[in-house]
């Protein structure tokens, strides 16, 4: 193969995998605080998280899409078949996300707005519980022919190991939620949320431990993978940054420090996802399903890239300007 | 009971259910967010608080629809790949990379600069915030753009071949700027903002009839109708550019829209059929009313055809259309209230010029107002009435030409297919329901006539001092 066929779908890994990793910190968290709310006590509290993410939401939701539409278009063959063998996970997540999105606009003109909390935080849980078992069973492998088509069964999703994927995740997500209420809030309800992140850094810190654990040891892929020089140097790292920011983020936890346990999650969460992305290397459907198979035509990838790529810094920014003009804590809209 | 064991039935019945309900939304949003420019434009130039009180007052209802559009667009990104798996990697080299430019060109910038425009009134300048408001409109109108890009190029596919079932593009803009593209998104461009203006139209009517802030509502109404002058008649006529094009390109479709059986050959005169009821069965009309030789003058402007209307009978059957019916009523209704609009129009313009819409006089117009209410949700039908018939209409192809419907479906179970179609229809329904009460609470509860000047920096962002200079303007005890 020609270098320009190894090197335009390594660019478009990168691409998707950058869409993915914002959409999992940013929906992460509005998925995280959708959760939490569910257990906040008062209708003031409740408002409080709703408006911390009133005017993100969308922006964040939209890294998804960004995801979904340009995984299309540079892997045809892998949004076909991921899709396929996940069908049920993601109609659960669809359906959570729909149930997120018009509580929002629903809550805001209704009298009785319990009945919108509880669908938010419920449509919330759905949706991260979509995306945990999506994550998993990809993680896990696909069942495909030789062509790449999917040909496992309705259920193949459904592992022990893929629900504890799903439940780590819903850590995560509660994890970057209170991180990112502990900036936004104040007073009572940012000490609560010291409280949640503390419990959700030691839930996410187990499950991560366990699968990381049991990834070499189920899968003679990974084990492969794993202990060949130069990659065991990589993956001896990553679980040792890993256990520094875990007790950098409790330390910044315990001494209340606003700004920084929302840094050190974010930090967790690359370092975490970096890891995955070297496992994955070069599948786009694990175990089997190459980049190079998966990849549109070249012609796609040069088409999308020179203006999705001449794209992506202006779309960073307005986000990132977004953020900036509504900085600082929420107040209650009475 | 066989139709429910059949995937590929399954899968369109949900792709339908989907996009007609999904389509609801955006329709209003991507028109309203023009309008919302306008009357924010207007605000900036006149300093007239009733104009921000209008652009705050419809954004209400705006960012309830652009939210249940959002959450329901959210499946059709993914079902695609869900459902249509052959197809998305048959023609996944381009189609994909047009769902993709769709997404980072147009969502990332109408969801983000919406924050700014909804909640931003406070935090930005003026002209910060009505940067934004544009944004969001051009990011909502590029959608529209590519999406109709897309779906053109599904009925007229150009810039490429099939090789071995494979869609290999040879050149991208070409494929970009099909024949149907140009004339398919000005028509559906100009259907989101008439539908919108019909509803923002047929709303501020309601509340001239009755009585309430009818002054402030004569205000949009003006506004709306004013643009309308140039709208409505423009609409009729890019109609009928579209299907002069269907004409030529997919002849099978325009049979069926006319349910015209037997072919209409070189050289005579063609009968327009006004009403019919159409057997698909037994491939003719059991019944129906002409109009001797309006088909020939409506296609090609002469008393005879130079080109052959080819019959539905021209095809086998398992390569044309079917429900005839459906997609011959469907073009009906869509054309008659386009006609109905640019009447309304030419009416409600005629009353304006003698003068009946100024002042108190327009809350004499009580049949003109019912006539506006009455036509705030036909938009609406007229635009799925109009995707009726270009999808339906193109069938068997999901690629016109190219790529059967058949062969496109994702080989899934169908218990699989039923689960998320019973699960979303169920959904949607309740939606409906729900977002219809939420608009018409807003509509009831009314504009809040007492909110001030936005405030940006501890000053009045605009309006209160400069108002205070215009002898001519309201009192500026009346604007607090």
């Amino acid at each position: 193969m020609e270098p320009l066929q190894y090197f335009l779908p390594q660019v478009w890994f990168f691409i998707l995998g950058l869409f993915l990793f914002l959409y999992v910190l940013l929906d992460g968290f509005d998925l995280g605080v959708g959760i939490l709310s569910l257990t906040a006590s008062s209708e003031e509290r409740r408002s409080i998280l709703m408006t911390s993410l009133g005017n993100v939401w969308d922006a964040n939701e939209t890294w998804l899409i960004l995801m979904g539409g340009s995984l299309f278009g540079a892997f045809p063959l892998a949004y076909a078949t991921i899709l396929n063998a996940l069908y049920l996970p993601a109609v659960i997540m669809v359906v959570g996300l729909i149930l997120r999105a018009v509580s929002f606009e629903f809550r805001e003109n209704a009298d009785n707005k319990l009945v919108w909390n509880i669908t938010f935080g419920v449509g919330s849980f759905l949706a991260a519980l979509g995306q945990g078992f999506a994550l998993g069973s990809v993680f896990e492998g696909i069942k495909v022919d030789a062509a790449g088509h999917f040909t496992g069964g309705m259920w193949d999703w459904l592992t022990w190991r893929s629900v504890i994927v799903a439940l780590t995740l819903i850590q995560g997500y509660v994890l970057i939620g209170s991180s990112y209420l502990i900036l936004k809030t104040s007073g009572e309800l940012q000490n609560t949320h010291y409280k949640t992140a503390t419990i959700a850094t030691w839930t996410t810190l187990a499950g991560a431990v366990f699968i990381t654990v049991t990834t070499p040891l189920l899968s003679g892929q990974a084990r492969a993978l794993l202990f060949t020089s130069p990659m065991v140097f990589i993956f001896g790292l990553i679980p040792l940054l890993g256990i520094v920011l875990v007790w950098l983020l409790l330390q910044s936890l315990k001494n209340r420090e606003e700004n920084t346990p929302l840094i050190w999650t974010f930090l967790l969460f690359s370092v975490s996802f970096i890891g995955l992305g070297f496992i994955i290397f070069p599948n786009i459907i694990p175990p089997s399903v190459t980049i190079y198979q998966a990849a549109a035509a070249m012609s796609s990838l040069v088409f999308m890239l020179s203006f999705i790529g001449f794209l992506i810094p202006i779309v960073l920014a307005y986000n990132v300007y977004n953020y900036v003009v509504f900085r600082g804590k929420v107040v209650g809209d009475s | 009971m066989q139709f429910f064991s059949d995937t590929v039935a399954l899968s369109r019945l949900q792709f339908a259910l989907t996009a007609i309900f999904h389509m609801l939304w955006p329709v209003l949003t991507t028109g309203m967010a023009i309008y919302l420019i306008v009357i924010e434009g207007l605000w900036l130039k006149t300093r007239n608080l009733d104009y921000y009180r209008h652009a705050r007052f419809w954004s209400k209802l705006y960012v309830l629809n652009f939210g249940i559009g959002v959450a329901t667009g959210l499946p059709m990104a993914f079902q695609f790949g869900l459902n249509w798996a052959p197809f998305s990697e048959s023609v996944g080299d381009f189609f994909g990379t047009v769902l993709g430019f769709e997404s980072t060109m147009a969502f990332m910038l109408e969801a983000s600069f919406l924050g700014i425009m909804l909640f931003g009134w406070e935090r930005v300048p003026p002209v910060i915030h009505f940067i934004s408001t544009i944004l969001v409109a051009f990011g909502a109108n590029l959608s529209t753009f590519w999406i109709l890009s897309a779906n053109s190029w599904l009925q007229t596919p150009a810039g490429g071949q099939f090789v071995n079932g494979k869609f290999v593009v040879q050149d991208y803009f070409q494929a970009i700027a099909n024949p149907f593209m140009v004339n398919s998104f000005l028509h559906m461009f100009f259907a989101t903002l008439e539908t919108s203006l019909f509803v923002i139209g047929g709303i501020s009517a309601w509340y001239v009839l009755k009585q309430r802030h009818a002054e402030f509502f004569a205000k949009s109404f003006k506004v709306v109708l004013a643009v309308l002058i140039a709208i409505a008649p423009l609409q009729i006529f890019l109609g009928h550019l579209s299907a002069e094009q269907v004409y030529h390109y997919q002849p099978a479709k325009l049979a069926a829209m006319e349910a015209q059986w037997k072919t209409i050959p070189v050289g005579t005169p063609a009968d327009w059929s006004l009403l019919a009821i159409p057997n698909d069965r037994a491939q003719r009309n059991d019944w129906e009313i002409k109009v001797p030789g309006a088909l020939s003058y409506i296609l090609e402007l002469k008393p005879t055809l130079d080109q052959p209307v080819k019959g539905l009978n021209e095809w086998e059957p398992a390569n044309r259309p079917h429900m005839i019916g459906l997609i011959y009523y469907s073009f009906r209704v869509m054309s008659g209230i386009g006609i109905f609009f640019a009447a309304l129009m030419i009416v409600s313009v005629i009353q304006w010029l003698r003068g009946k819409l100024t002042g108190g006089a327009i809350i004499q117009e009580k049949w003109l107002m019912r006539g506006w209410i009455f036509a705030a949700p036909l938009g609406y039908l007229a635009v799925e009435t109009g995707w009726i018939v270009r999808c339906v209409g193109r069938q068997p192809w999901i690629v016109y030409g190219q790529m059967r419907t058949v062969d496109s479906a994702s080989h899934i179970p169908p218990g699989e297919v039923l689960f998320s179609l019973v699960g979303l229809g169920s959904m949607y329904s309740v939606l409906l329901v729900v977002t219809l009460f939420f608009a018409s609470r807003i509509i009831r509860k009314g504009p809040n006539l007492e909110i001030p000047a936005p405030v940006f920096g501890g000053q009045p962002a605009l309006g209160l001092e400069l108002a205070q200079h215009q002898q001519d303007s309201r009192p500026v005890e009346a604007q607090q």
